[in-house]
């Protein structure tokens, strides 16, 4: 193979993190032959979709209500619920490590953080699955489509109280996070905006358990409102298709794009392509420009991985299935211990990023995790190496653009002994944070 | 039921849903800020333990010379040589001798009939209501109310366990975590790989950099606060050499209190403890479980407390024991209780007024088979509140009157 640069390493090897969850082993080599253009292009090449009715194919469904404390039936309906949970989180995972072409589970995961909906209060594991799976659905189609699903989403409404926002006691709780979190970004709007609009938002009724929603006509407003220049009658969906063809839709999804594919802690730029590209609300044709634009391959624009990131890529390359895990349990916890459970987002805001993910507790809970898992995994990808070959060998294995001298030094220190190799390489700083 | 653990309940009761996320912290990391920053000696020091599952008050705080108590649950029922007598015709649990020390030391205050209005018995609500501090639930835990009246420090308030207990959660700040055991700074050679693997490099940017001196930290601060770790926790010097543990029942109780002792002893700047304990949802076969549930609660608190008294600490010390509810008079049918009302609540130490607080919920008056609540949860909140934590208690429990006088 000819030699390939620094930067196009670097290029493809934040491809291969950002955009997809790291490399399997022998894929990062494929990039480096392919180059970035065309790495990029089949990177964002969609899988065909999933089947229609995930929820009923993995066995979950609807438990009804939760019956009496002390009565019989709660045992029984606590383990249902225990056990759907777990095949929902495991079906999940197993996605993300398992698919040659994750693009579809990586844009599902941002948009989960995006709508940041927990399981913690909704408490049901089909409606919590089935709002995940709405977002798959358009994760990479037109976020009007995605936004009109989610404001007659029941995890979503549960989750913000919309059940309880009646035309008698209106409830702000949705409306705010609608316009500031969701939909346009914060201050974009005023707070009588949020006064207004919550009244569009009245009447609708969740059933708990299997997150139907209906409008209950007695408890909605009725009347005109008048917000953001506008006028008139509106329901959640009139609304939800005025604010998305706000301007400022346009902008605050290409930022909340940049903050987590770029950079977390500068602005996306005034006048970008990927602002341009969501002119008509497309997600693909913005994700598209977001891997063009000179921002994803400016050398300032480093990022530490997420919990779920860094696991989901240290599991790719160990070629540990969650779900065929001789622990399955264990990777649950890991990820609940490093503060990244998938359908628990800690509040509404969504996870953190960069900064926050570095702290002594969480190196040492990722020390402790490597170390197991390296024992657990495939080691083929350097054991079959000389030792010479080996430290290259590890960057391409775990899709690291390239080893600084200090972490050279300690990779040599190992270097007879593929499993600590795979550790040190899996903790090391570069892998770590993505260059 | 049963089958739930501590755990469960606590991701289940959800109040920590919409909550600001929990900051996991590291020993190493509160060690560190014990010696950088000590808390100040004389600051009062609040331990919380949260007995999980509805601990049944009348076998722990024994009405044994109450007719109707032995009457309604005759298989559950001790009788006088099986209990520590205190007075009033009360008698604690067997297995509590270390509470009886201290009761005896006038270290103890005991407030009966404990519990709020229209009392419910849902573990997950009842919870709810006590770890809230609100009858309707609220989404913030009263200490992590608390905590948010106070400059922000990760250090002032943390939870034993990977998972951050409802009465912790505030609004934009919580209080913190600290998982127990599982975390070891790697020895060996995985140190020695870590330690050049986590050294200065020019070549870093800015997150590269602080990746590589976060494991540096881990390290060095390690080094550092070994001693206070590796070192015996504050010796007991006054208690008898006891065997250790109950059979079966010593859960980790006494392992997140030991911790807690260290921490204290060497300085954390933290105010409010919160350590746990579950198990007590004693359906069947409720004595055999419960009586050990409780030796571990009293061995391990005495123990505690015993540590503090070999420290310059023992007075600022108080702790707080309560669970969601008490249970049913009547035995069921398989020597058990059901969820029921009201229970004793526990307050330990140097500046704690001992004796009886409350008045004792009359077998006579049953309310639907239920203890009647005689005090109010809030009250003693309240006293924590401004007597220990020295804030004043409406910024915590909104309007709220009353509090029990019962801390010096």
């Amino acid at each position: 193979m000819a030699t390939v640069s620094i930067e196009e390493r670097r290029n493809l090897a934040r491809l291969s993190h950002r955009i997809g969850f790291g490399p399997k082993p022998g894929e990062f080599e494929e990039l480096l032959s392919l180059g970035f253009y065309r790495s990029a292009e089949r990177a964002l090449a969609q899988a065909e979709s999933a089947s229609p009715d995930l929820a009923a194919s993995l066995g979950l469904k609807d438990l009804g209500n939760q019956p009496r404390p002390n009565s019989p039936e709660i045992v029984d309906y606590v383990e249902q619920k225990r056990f759907q949970l777990r095949t929902m989180t495991l079906w999940w995972l197993d996605e993300m490590v398992t698919q040659e072409n994750p693009i579809t589970e990586r844009m599902t995961w941002f948009w989960h953080g995006h709508w940041a909906t927990s399981y913690a209060k909704v408490d049901e594991p089909i409606v919590m699955f089935n709002h995940v799976d709405s977002l798959r659905k358009s994760a990479l189609g037109n976020f009007r489509d995605m936004a009109k699903a989610m404001v007659l989403d029941g995890a979503l409404i549960y989750w913000l109280d919309g059940q309880k926002n009646t035309s008698a006691a209106p409830n702000e709780n949705l409306s705010r996070e609608l316009m500031e979190l969701f939909i346009l970004g914060v201050n974009r709007y005023t707070e009588d905006d949020v006064k207004q609009t919550a009244k569009a938002l009245t009447g609708y009724k969740v059933v708990k358990s299997s997150g139907l929603v209906s409008r209950n006509l007695r408890q909605s407003f009725t009347g005109d409102i008048s917000y953001l220049g506008t006028s008139g009658k509106f329901d959640a969906i009139s609304l939800t298709d005025f604010l998305v063809n706000r301007r400022d839709c346009q902008r605050f999804i290409p930022e909340r794009l940049w903050y987590r594919f770029i950079n977390s802690s500068s602005d996306l730029p005034n006048n970008s392509a990927i602002e341009n590209a969501f002119a008509d609300r497309n997600i693909l044709s913005s994700v598209q420009a977001l891997v063009a634009h000179p921002g994803f391959i400016d050398p300032v624009n480093t990022q530490v991985k997420s919990p779920l990131d860094w696991l989901i890529s240290v599991l790719r390359a160990l070629e540990i299935t969650p779900s065929q895990f001789e622990r399955p349990d264990y990777l649950i916890n890991l990820l609940n211990g490093l503060g990244q459970r998938p359908y628990f987002p800690p509040n509404v805001g969504g996870w953190p990023a960069d900064e926050a993910w570095l702290s002594a507790a969480s190196t040492q809970t990722r020390l402790a995790a490597a170390d197991y898992l390296a024992k657990k995994g495939q080691l083929a990808p350097i054991s079959n190496l000389s030792a010479a070959a080996r430290l290259e060998g590890l960057a391409n294995w775990l899709g690291v653009a390239s080893w600084s001298e200090r972490t050279r030094q300690a990779l040599n220190g190992a270097i007879r002994d593929p499993q600590r190799l795979a550790v040190l390489g899996i903790c090391s700083p570069e892998y770590l944070v993505n260059a | 039921m049963d089958t739930l653990t501590r755990r469960k309940f606590i991701q289940m009761t959800g109040a920590g849903a919409i909550a600001a996320a929990a900051h996991t912290l590291s020993i190493e990391e509160i060690a560190n800020a014990a010696i950088s920053r000590p808390l100040p000696l004389g600051t009062p020091i609040l331990v919380v333990v949260t007995l999980y599952g509805g601990n049944d008050g009348l076998n722990t705080v024994v009405p044994y010379q109450d007719s109707v108590y032995q009457s309604l649950r005759p298989q559950l029922a001790y009788k006088e040589s099986q209990v520590l007598p205190i007075g009033e015709g009360l008698a604690l649990n067997g297995a509590m001798s270390g509470f009886k020390s201290l009761w005896d030391m006038n270290q103890l205050a005991i407030v009966r009939g404990v519990g709020y209005p229209n009392s419910d018995r849902s573990h997950f609500s009842s919870m709810a209501i006590w770890q809230s501090a609100s009858l309707t639930a609220s989404n913030t835990g009263w200490l992590g109310r608390w905590v948010e009246t106070q400059k922000e420090d990760p250090l002032l308030a943390i939870g034993l366990g990977s998972v951050l207990p409802p009465l912790l959660a505030g609004n934009r700040r919580s209080g913190s975590v600290l998982p127990l055991g599982g975390l070891k700074v790697p020895t060996g050679s995985l140190a020695s790989d870590c330690a050049k693997l986590s050294m200065n490099s020019p070549s870093d940017d800015r997150l590269t950099a602080m990746a590589a001196r976060t494991m540096r930290n881990l390290f060095e601060v390690s080094a550092e606060v070994t001693p206070i770790l590796k070192d015996p926790a504050p010796p007991a010097n006054d208690l008898p050499t006891v065997v250790g543990g109950n059979a079966g029942g010593d859960s980790n109780l006494s392992a997140q209190l030991e911790i807690v002792a260290k921490l204290i002893a060497a300085g954390s700047p933290t105010r409010v403890w919160s350590v746990s304990l579950g198990g007590f949802d004693t359906h069947a076969d409720e004595n055999t479980a419960q009586s050990a549930l409780l030796g571990a609660v009293s061995g391990s608190i005495s123990k505690f407390m015993s540590q503090m008294r070999s420290t310059n600490r023992s007075k600022d010390v108080t702790v707080l024991v309560y669970s969601e509810f008490g249970r049913r008079v009547r035995a069921n049918a398989s020597q058990g209780t059901d969820h029921g009302t009201s229970g004793p609540v526990f307050l330990l130490g140097e500046r704690v007024k001992g004796g009886f607080y409350g008045e004792q919920p009359s077998l006579q008056k049953l309310k639907d088979d239920d203890l009647a609540v005689t005090t109010d949860f809030r009250d003693i909140y309240a006293v924590l509140l401004e007597k220990v934590l020295i804030t004043s208690k409406e910024r915590v429990l909104g309007k709220w009157g009353s509090r029990l006088e019962l801390i010096n």
